[in-house]
């Protein structure tokens, strides 16, 4: 600050813009001037000449990297390889799927086959096999002590006792009965051809793939199954026959008063003391012993 | 701008054709770079090779006029750069001055190039002492060729504000090149 004592003419002499002479600059003419459209106001003319360099031509820097924008336009846009990709990528995972839906059947198929044929060989276990009585056929499970008794006349026998030497009980030859069941079994059989025929007695088949047959006559029983092959026994008189075959054929064994039990070549040897056409518990089936 | 041609081109390249392709992208790359020296300087290259990538991928199914096409392209620019400056932000660079010169990019024309881009690289430069949003509105406005509405949907504003926004940039561009004397 200038005391009173100071001259003017020693008061800076600071000039100032004259605000009357500098155009106006209206929004119309940045409107214009950001659309281009009429030349630009006389203040403006410099920006005018910063937004005409932002717009100019493209230089050689600025279109280096056309080639890679070029190599991704060919591989996602270009028209046929993509659609031969997708239908290729279809048929794959359609060919895909057929394998994991084939290999799962084949799977399953050799699993239920298996189940199947161990349930006809009764080696199952007992629930399992029990199971498989019911549902397929298969032979009962055998008892876990099954007590020894002595077929009496009349006594009515209890199925199943697969095997072994005590086996033979059933319908030995000093058992006597009168035999009252017709010998009609039903046989049982997949695939195959099971045939049963008994004459007052019973006579069971049970055959997969094959054939089983059994006949028993006077009390005895017979019964056959079969399993891929043809089992077949014969009882004659009061005894019992069971022959079973398994991927082969049972011999024709004759009964001889007794048990005689037949296997097959390639089977086990079972002694069943079911009473033949046995698969559905059917009341045609069940022996009726006289007491 | 393309104009007339634009929807012929279009249809051409969503069909197959590298040439309409090609015509597009010389049509819309140097502008893209230009907005993103602004936006995201140092990475404008990277980021406009990404935004390609994403509009090759979209481009079979497209649609609509010039003025859609280029809103897309800048839209697609800047939400490439939102997202690196936020990658960034998490995980930080070593600074530029750590690398030798012998590890930095170099062109063997970029002695040429400076020269070409000079005229262009100084309005860039002035443009980008602006407010981000001055900045922004007038390159959309003038290097995209977006009109207000448009780019006040990119920035989501009102075409008000962006109408304002650009008044002010434009008033202080001319009293940046008035004060340095810029010549282009």
């Amino acid at each position: 600050m200038t005391g009173s004592d100071v001259p003017n003419v020693d008061m800076p002499n600071i000039p100032r813009p004259q605000r009357q002479d500098e155009p106006a600059v209206t929004d119309a003419d940045l409107a214009a001037l950001l659309a281009g459209t009429a030349d630009a106001a006389p203040g403006l003319r410099p920006v005018a000449d910063v937004l005409a360099a932002l717009t100019a031509e493209p230089t050689g820097i600025e279109l280096t990297g056309e080639d890679r924008a070029l190599a991704e336009y060919r591989r996602r846009a270009g028209a046929p390889v993509p659609a031969q990709r997708a239908r290729r990528s279809t048929a794959g995972l359609t060919s895909r799927f057929g394998v994991k839906v084939g290999a799962s059947v084949t799977a399953v198929a050799v699993v239920l086959g298996g189940g199947a044929a161990a349930a006809f060989a009764g080696v199952l276990p007992a629930p399992i096999q029990r199971f498989a009585h019911e549902a397929i056929g298969a032979p009962t499970p055998p008892p876990q002590h099954a007590p020894p008794h002595h077929d009496r006349p009349g006594v009515h026998r209890q199925p199943a006792v697969r095997g072994g030497p005590g086996a033979n009980r059933q319908g030995g030859p000093h058992a006597a009965s009168t035999p009252t069941a017709k010998g009609s079994p039903p046989a049982k059989g997949q695939y195959g051809k099971p045939h049963g025929k008994g004459q007052q007695g019973q006579g069971g088949g049970q055959g997969s793939h094959g054939n089983g047959q059994g006949q028993g006559n006077g009390q005895g029983q017979g019964n056959g199954q079969g399993h891929h092959g043809n089992g077949q026994g014969q009882g004659n008189s009061q005894g019992q026959g069971n022959g079973q075959g398994h991927h082969g054929n049972g011999p024709h064994g004759p009964a001889q008063q007794g048990s005689p039990h037949k296997k097959g070549p390639h089977g086990s040897p079972q002694m069943n003391r079911r009473p033949a056409g046995h698969p559905r518990r059917s009341t045609h089936t069940r022996p009726v012993m006289d007491t | 701008m393309i104009g007339e041609e634009f929807a012929d081109l279009l249809a051409a390249a969503q069909g197959g054709s590298e040439a309409a392709f090609s015509r597009l992208w010389r049509n819309g790359n140097p502008a893209l770079l230009r907005y993103l020296r602004v936006i995201a300087p140092g990475a404008e290259e990277d980021i406009a090779a990404e935004t390609w990538v994403c509009v090759v991928r979209g481009l079979s199914s497209f649609t609509g006029e010039e003025q859609a096409w280029r809103a897309w392209l800048f839209t697609t620019a800047r939400r490439r750069a939102i997202d690196l400056a936020r990658h960034r932000s998490r995980r930080p660079e070593a600074a530029l001055d750590e690398f030798t010169a012998a590890q930095l990019p170099s062109s063997e024309d970029s002695a040429e190039a400076a020269m070409e881009n000079l005229s262009t690289a100084a309005a860039i430069a002035l443009v980008a002492e602006l407010p981000r949003l001055q900045a922004e509105v007038i390159l959309l406005r003038v290097v995209a060729g977006l009109d207000t509405e448009s780019v006040a949907r990119m920035l989501c504003k009102s075409p008000g504000a962006v109408r304002v926004a650009a008044h002010r940039g434009l008033r202080r561009l001319a009293q940046l090149t008035a004060e340095a004397g810029v010549t282009l």
